[in-house]
């Protein structure tokens, strides 16, 4: 699968291929980091991975609403950056640490 | 080796190692730095796409104020004394690996199936779009799209509030356990 | 005014009063709550009237009010109307129960004034009266049903009203569990006609009743009227059912007199008339009812000679005149047993409450070898006791003769009668002439036996009052159905109203013929001449020569020992049906219940808890946790979407 063509002709699967890769580690960092601070840029990561599979659809596509669909995410990603960062404000005056166990309130 | 494959190898490289990296980092501000320079190679990768103006927002908003304002509250905090980057649980940690991986997989594995399906049918047709890109995109935004932009700006407008009462609070509503 | 109007009155009279005196039943004293008791049932008796007076002025063959307030329910072909039926048989009943009701309330106001819980009482006996009115009015066989086990609630909760006495309360559930029997039976009835006729309206039923008789045992109508007998013996107290009445006497005597005599247990026997032309399409059915019926004269009468509590004695007679009253339902004389009914709630309800009155005077004395001479004490009760005396004995003249001695009759001319009905019924009467005569000497004549620490002492006259009309009742109640060859002898021949009332409801048995009347003489009689015999043989042995008797018991003791026992019916009851349930339900509970089905739930609940408790260790609150799962729906969504 992997041979001199694979490398040579980049084409529209290796646009999707590194999005579904930066998605995969945004979502690990999203699981395993205890920083809620780096739970969020890890959010952030994987919202740009979408988006550039989102603007790869729309060259190879030629539609032009895949950027306008990727000028909304960015509207949403950078609100939702600023109330998570509020809310981490929040929860830093309270404990003095930003750890992702102070979030355990919802224990069934 | 074309220099637009060359380009995107080196791009893809930066922007993989970045997201490791921020992953990766026990201190949040390295992980912020890393973030960067994977934004900035994403919009890198936007402008190999032909979309310019994406790309320049993409550099503006994330790579300027995003992650300023995620700097900014990771030096307000004075958080690098960090000890434990990971949430404990080694079983639990194998399972979400796995799941990350399963999920990395499994979508790499449906890429190259309908690619080899659909083979190249769309590949590097690349129609001349008429006029420049930028235009297109503000012609389309700011008509078929006049609503969700009008809305997107309320939502921002609620999110300014929001963010500025949510920050200024005492921390929580549990006023009673301090 | 409008009939609607007049029984809506009729039945929200007792109503309120039953809501009013439950709900107020702590803050209310004694005599308001007997107000308010005896006034509802008074506004019923004014809106029976009312009613009674309506009727008379429609046309004999029109004479019905139906008033309907809607629909209960309508489930395909099953339509049953909340619908009140009004007709010349309904609107005597309802005077009856009204009438004879309100009287006893008032007669209550006096005996329960030393009760703590007299609101509670009265509400009760509202209740009943409530209920009694919908059973005798209620236009289909469910709504009847409806009143039928309401009368029985209000039974229950008056015989346990001294529920804290253990034996009273058993009395009560005894009451409530063999009615349960008989109900059954009675449900079974009216699903058979249900399924046989398509409704359950009683008019529709009548008017479907074949004309053809039908001689099979196992007909539908045969079948249907067997199963209705059945609910009339558990609430009439008939063979084999008749054994809760004398425990029933548990209750305070004033609900002796209005649902254990007058009005409650005679439901069946009204059932019967009520739906008198089916029961005569059933001949074979009509045979029971005629046997059961004397054979429980009979049986009730020889028990009630060996009793010696008052409202035993009482309780055995109830049983043997119900029995009477059966018995002239079984000959096809609806008509007589209708009068029978009247007659016998106004001489049985005036005994009973006379005997709540020597009782009250006793202060709860109910033993009659403890009495003796009460006529000195309690002059006016003897006077009124006396006269449901001669009532019952069936002295000429008084109400209990042409009653019964139309039913002896009929027994014997009716084609669906027998002279050995006829001679079960004589028996009867010469027994209850022995023993109503042999209470009499025991309780008011001859020495006083009475313990010197008590003195007897005449009632209030709320209390006497009641027993002066119902005496006056018992002594002139007779005259509404004369018999034909009496009537031809006195002056103006008076007419038989009661049966010329019931005429154009009332069906006649085929092949009814005018009979002789040398014949008629002879047996009324003969009837007579054995029950003057019989008083007088009890009156010489109890008043003039009480040591005979005593040597006759001795020296058949082991029968008298029988009778007093009550032919250990209870005690045959209890090994052959009772007790083999009760080892049954009791090896169900050990090896059914607990080693199977509660194992079952408790393994049930075990799966629950466990798995709850996996579930809940999911759920840990952990916010990566979560999206880990959501990773892994993910994952498995994907896979599946691939597989395809």
């Amino acid at each position: 699968m992997i041979n001199a063509d694979f490398i040579v002709d980049v084409g529209i699967s290796h646009y999707l291929i590194l999005s579904a890769i930066l998605f995969s580690l945004g979502m690990i960092g999203v699981l395993l980091r205890k920083n809620a601070i780096v739970m969020l840029m890890s959010i952030e990561l994987m919202l740009n991975a979408v988006n550039l599979s989102f603007i790869t659809f729309s060259k190879y596509n030629s539609h032009i609403d895949g950027q306008i669909m990727v000028f909304f995410v960015m509207t949403i990603a950078a609100a939702e950056a600023a109330v998570g960062l509020a809310l981490i404000v929040s929860i830093f005056k309270r404990y003095k640490e930003v750890n992702i166990r102070f979030f355990e309130h919802l224990k069934g | 080796m074309t220099a637009d494959a060359f380009l995107f190898w080196f791009l893809a490289l930066i922007t993989i190692g970045g997201a490791s990296l921020v992953i990766l980092m026990k201190n949040p501000i390295y992980s912020a730095l890393a973030l960067v320079f994977t934004m900035c190679g994403i919009a890198a990768l936007f402008v190999t796409l032909d979309a310019f103006f994406v790309a320049g927002v993409q550099i503006i908003v994330y790579a300027g104020a995003v992650m300023v304002l995620f700097v900014m509250v990771l030096m307000l905090f004075d958080l690098k004394h960090e000890v434990e980057a990971f949430s404990k649980g080694r079983i639990t940690g194998a399972i979400k690996l796995a799941t990350a991986g399963l999920l990395a997989g499994l979508v790499m594995g449906a890429i190259f199936y309908s690619s080899t399906a659909v083979d190249t049918v769309i590949t590097k047709q690349l129609a001349a779009a008429s006029g420049d890109p930028s235009k297109q995109l503000g012609m389309r935004l700011f008509t078929q799209h006049i609503f969700a932009f009008e809305a997107l700006g309320i939502l921002l407008l609620v999110v300014a509030v929001g963010a500025v009462a949510l920050a200024r609070s005492k921390g929580g509503t549990h006023h009673d356990q301090r | 005014m409008d009939h609607t109007a007049i029984v809506s009155v009729l039945f929200a009279s007792p109503l309120l009063g039953f809501l009013i005196n439950g709900i107020r039943r702590n803050h209310h004293s004694a005599n308001v709550a007997g107000a308010i008791g005896s006034l509802a049932v008074f506004i019923s008796f004014v809106c029976s009237i009312l009613l009674w007076i309506d009727l008379q002025g429609m046309a004999p063959d029109a004479r019905r009010i139906h008033v309907v307030y809607g629909s209960w329910m309508a489930i395909e072909s099953l339509k049953i109307d909340f619908g009140f039926w009004i007709d010349q048989l309904s609107s005597l009943m309802i005077l009856i129960i009204t009438g004879v009701g309100f009287l006893i309330h008032l007669f209550s106001v006096g005996y329960m004034s030393h009760d703590k819980g007299v609101a509670k009482y009265f509400s009760y006996l509202n209740f009943f009266i409530f209920n009694m009115l919908v059973l005798v009015l209620g236009d289909s066989l469910v709504t009847l049903f409806v009143g039928w086990e309401g009368v029985g609630l209000a039974s229950y909760l008056l015989i346990g009203f001294w529920f804290t006495d253990g034996e009273k309360a058993a009395a009560g559930m005894k009451a409530f569990i063999v009615n349960r029997i008989g109900d059954a039976a009675f449900l079974i009835g009216m699903f058979i006609f249900f399924v046989s006729f398509g409704t359950l309206n009683i008019q529709e039923l009548n008017s479907m009743a074949p004309t053809i008789m039908e001689s099979t045992w196992f007909g539908i109508v045969t079948l249907g009227t067997l199963f209705l007998f059945g609910g009339a013996t558990g609430k009439s107290a008939q063979i084999p059912l008749y054994i809760w009445l004398p425990d029933a006497m548990a209750g305070p005597t004033p609900v002796s007199a209005l649902i254990h005599a007058a009005t409650m247990v005679t439901a069946g026997v009204y059932m019967i008339v009520r739906l008198n032309p089916l029961f005569i399409a059933a001949p074979n059915t009509m045979m029971v009812i005629a046997v059961i019926g004397a054979l429980t004269v009979v049986l009730a009468a020889s028990i009630g000679i060996a009793q010696n509590d008052i409202k035993k004695v009482l309780a055995y007679s109830t049983v043997s005149q119900l029995g009477y009253m059966f018995l002239a339902c079984g000959v096809g004389a609806f008509t007589t047993a209708f009068f029978h009914l009247m007659t016998h709630a106004f001489f049985k309800a005036l005994m009973f409450l006379g005997s709540g009155s020597v009782i009250h005077g006793m202060e709860g004395e109910q033993d009659i070898r403890k009495m003796g001479g009460l006529k000195k004490y309690l002059p006016w009760t003897h006077l009124t006791f006396m006269m449901g005396w001669l009532a019952i004995i069936g002295t000429p003249g008084f109400s209990g003769f042409f009653s019964k001695d139309e039913i002896l009759w009929m027994s014997f001319h009716s084609p669906r009668g027998h002279w050995a009905l006829w001679v079960l019924g004589v028996i009867g009467a010469t027994m209850t002439a022995f023993y109503m005569t042999r209470l009499m000497c025991l309780t008011f004549w001859g020495k006083s036996r009475v313990a010197k620490t008590l003195h007897p002492h005449e009632s209030p006259a709320t209390m006497l009052i009641p027993l002066f009309v119902l005496a006056a009742l018992s002594v002139v109640g007779g005259y509404v159905g004369i018999p034909h060859i009496i009537s031809e002898i006195l002056p103006g021949h008076p007419a038989n109203i009661l049966e010329h009332w019931f005429q154009p409801i009332i069906k006649t048995v085929p092949g009814l013929v005018a009979g002789d009347p040398a014949m008629e003489w002879g047996l009324m009689g003969a009837s007579v001449a054995l029950a003057l015999i019989s008083t007088i043989l009890a009156y010489q042995l109890y008043v003039k020569n009480p040591s005979a008797i005593e040597r006759f018991t001795q020296k058949i003791n082991p029968i008298y020992q029988l009778v007093s026992k009550k032919y250990l019916v209870d005690e045959l009851y209890f090994g052959f049906i009772v007790n083999p349930i009760v080892r049954l339900s009791e090896n169900l509970w050990a090896y059914i219940d607990v080693r199977f089905i509660d194992k079952c739930t408790y393994w049930a609940g075990d799966l629950m808890k466990g798995s709850g408790s996996f579930v809940r260790s999911l759920q840990n609150g952990n916010l990566q946790t979560y999206a880990m799962y959501i990773g892994i729906g993910l994952v498995v969504a994907l896979s599946l979407v691939m597989m395809r």
